[in-house]
């Protein structure tokens, strides 16, 4: 389903069903899914759409850029070992429509449900979108729209074996990767103590031929000040 | 020449059109500084932080361009300082609420118990906060009117702030009747928060039977919801819990009282022979 399409065009899978459709000199684009639709004309005669995987935080609502994945099973980590594992993520699918020089964003959908959790306590906690995932030690196969694959590298730096239930990820550095059918990210997580370890995400595709996604926050020009997440409120 | 001319001790025309050209630049300074402060820190520093510096960026400019001006209006500073004792009992027993007004809204810009964008309740009035100047602090009400508070009040009054922190509960109590399965209401509570998107995983909802009422068995229903729209959830799922009950057969129960008539047995065998 990624990838970039002339318009008009018409993709129907797993429940989408969406379609770019001359209207006169116009085109009107239209998404059904889940039951959630979104029709918009476009005031163009031509144009390119680009179906690519994004930071998955926008929907239902973008109330906040960081994502907690929480494990379905702890980590025990090793005192100054470092361990490769994947985990799922929701996807979030973004369609774009391009002029010569740039994109605009079109619209965002998801086939997963939502939830928010906070971590950390009411006053200093962030609220974060939740979802939790099974701990793969291989690249799992994922056959739907619903999710996609995080390689996550956990370093142990302390001396002492250190439990690992969750891992919080902000959206502002996240580099998401794509092919016709997976959607990727990479990123490390830093044990410091019992209860604090920092996020970060590594800018190269899981798979070779893997393209970049367009970046959401990047496009709205909110300035990457925190890439990082620093979790301190317990592993 | 008329620049030269004196109009007052030693002030020259020139002095004035000098004060006048300061006063033009502090306030042109002032004014670009501010635009360009809001619009390169406008994402990266909070609204309320933002509104801060570009008033303390101000008043700086302010008082730099008075103190310039002073001399050449033929003001001695020291002189000044000497007066200020004085001038200072007087005036401050003039504008003592002023003051008051002006030191708390310092006070209350370094301990900011509020923000700019804040929903708070100010003794007593409800309302969004639009602004903290250094006088006075002024709320958009949720009824759509603009309050203006001295900062004074404000300082002293009790404030319940409904954002300064990211999540927050409430509850219901929902009343089921006796003959209804209380468990079973629990449980479909509990699913419609868990597919509920913008109720909160952690910390967790709990629902459970809390009081055996006079008509009613009494479930209390207690959600967290991210601050920023936790009323949204909160009027959205009451109804739905309603719906989701009836659906299965569970009712809400009017009020009612069970009546028992002491000589009912005597006027039922009288009305049955």
């Amino acid at each position: 389903m990624f990838g970039t399409y002339n318009a008009p065009l018409n993709i129907t899978q797993e429940g989408i069903s969406l379609s770019v459709q001359k209207d006169g000199k116009n085109l009107i684009y239209h998404r059904d899914c889940l039951g959630g639709q979104v029709e918009k004309h476009l005031l163009a005669s031509k144009g390119k759409i680009l179906l690519n995987p994004v930071e998955p935080v926008n929907r239902p609502k973008a109330l906040t850029p960081y994502l907690l994945i929480e494990f379905e099973k702890a980590l025990l980590s090793k005192p100054k070992e470092t361990r490769t594992i994947f985990l799922r993520f929701p996807l979030e699918i973004g369609v774009y429509i391009s002029t010569d020089t740039d994109f605009e964003i079109l619209d965002i959908f998801s086939l997963t449900n939502h939830k928010f959790t906070l971590y950390g306590d009411p006053r200093n906690g962030v609220i974060c979108k939740y979802w939790k995932s099974p701990v793969y030690s291989t690249i799992p196969s994922l056959s739907t729209l619903q999710e996609g694959i995080i390689e996550l590298t956990i370093t142990n730096t302390n001396s002492h074996w250190i439990e690992v239930t969750k891992a919080i990820f902000n959206a502002y550095g996240m580099k998401v990767y794509y092919n016709k059918t997976t959607a990727s990210m990479k990123a490390n997580i830093n044990i410091k103590t019992k209860e604090t370890a920092e996020t970060e995400f590594i800018d190269t595709p899981l798979q070779k031929g893997m393209k970049k996604s367009l970046e959401i926050y990047a496009s709205r020009k909110i300035s990457v000040v925190k890439p990082k997440f620093i979790m301190e409120f317990g592993l | 020449m008329i620049l030269n001319k004196v109009l007052y001790r030693s002030v020259t025309v020139f002095d004035l059109i000098m004060v006048a050209i300061i006063l033009v630049l502090a306030m042109v300074i002032g004014k670009t500084v501010s635009l360009y402060l809001r619009r390169f820190l406008k994402e990266k520093i909070e609204k309320g932080h933002l509104e801060i510096l570009v008033k303390i960026v101000s008043y700086t400019i302010a008082v730099i361009a008075l103190l310039i001006i002073l001399p050449i209006l033929g003001v001695k500073l020291s002189g000044l300082l000497v007066a200020g004792g004085i001038a200072g009992l007087a005036i401050g027993f003039a504008s003592q609420s002023v003051i008051g007004n002006l030191i708390s809204g310092l006070f209350l810009m370094v301990e900011r118990p509020i923000q700019i964008g804040n929903t708070v309740n100010i003794d007593g009035t409800v309302g969004i906060v639009e602004d903290i100047h250094i006088i006075s602090t002024t709320l958009r009400t949720l009824d759509g009117l603009l309050v203006r508070l001295p900062n004074q009040k404000v300082f002293t009054a009790d404030i319940t702030n409904y954002a300064a922190n990211v999540a927050r509960r409430f509850e219901y109590v929902v009343g089921v009747r006796y003959s209804d399965d209380a468990d079973k209401a629990i449980e479909i509570i509990k699913n419609l928060i868990k597919q509920h998107p913008l109720t909160l995983k952690n910390p967790a909802p709990m629902v459970f039977v809390d009081s055996l009422g006079e008509s009613s068995v009494n479930i209390i229903v207690r959600i967290w919801a991210p601050a920023t729209e936790w009323f949204g959830v909160k009027t959205e799922l009451l109804w739905k819990i309603k719906q989701a009950l009836e659906k299965e057969g569970i009712e809400i129960p009017f009020p009612q009282r069970v009546v028992w008539f002491a000589n009912e047995l005597s006027e039922r065998g009288s009305s049955g022979s």
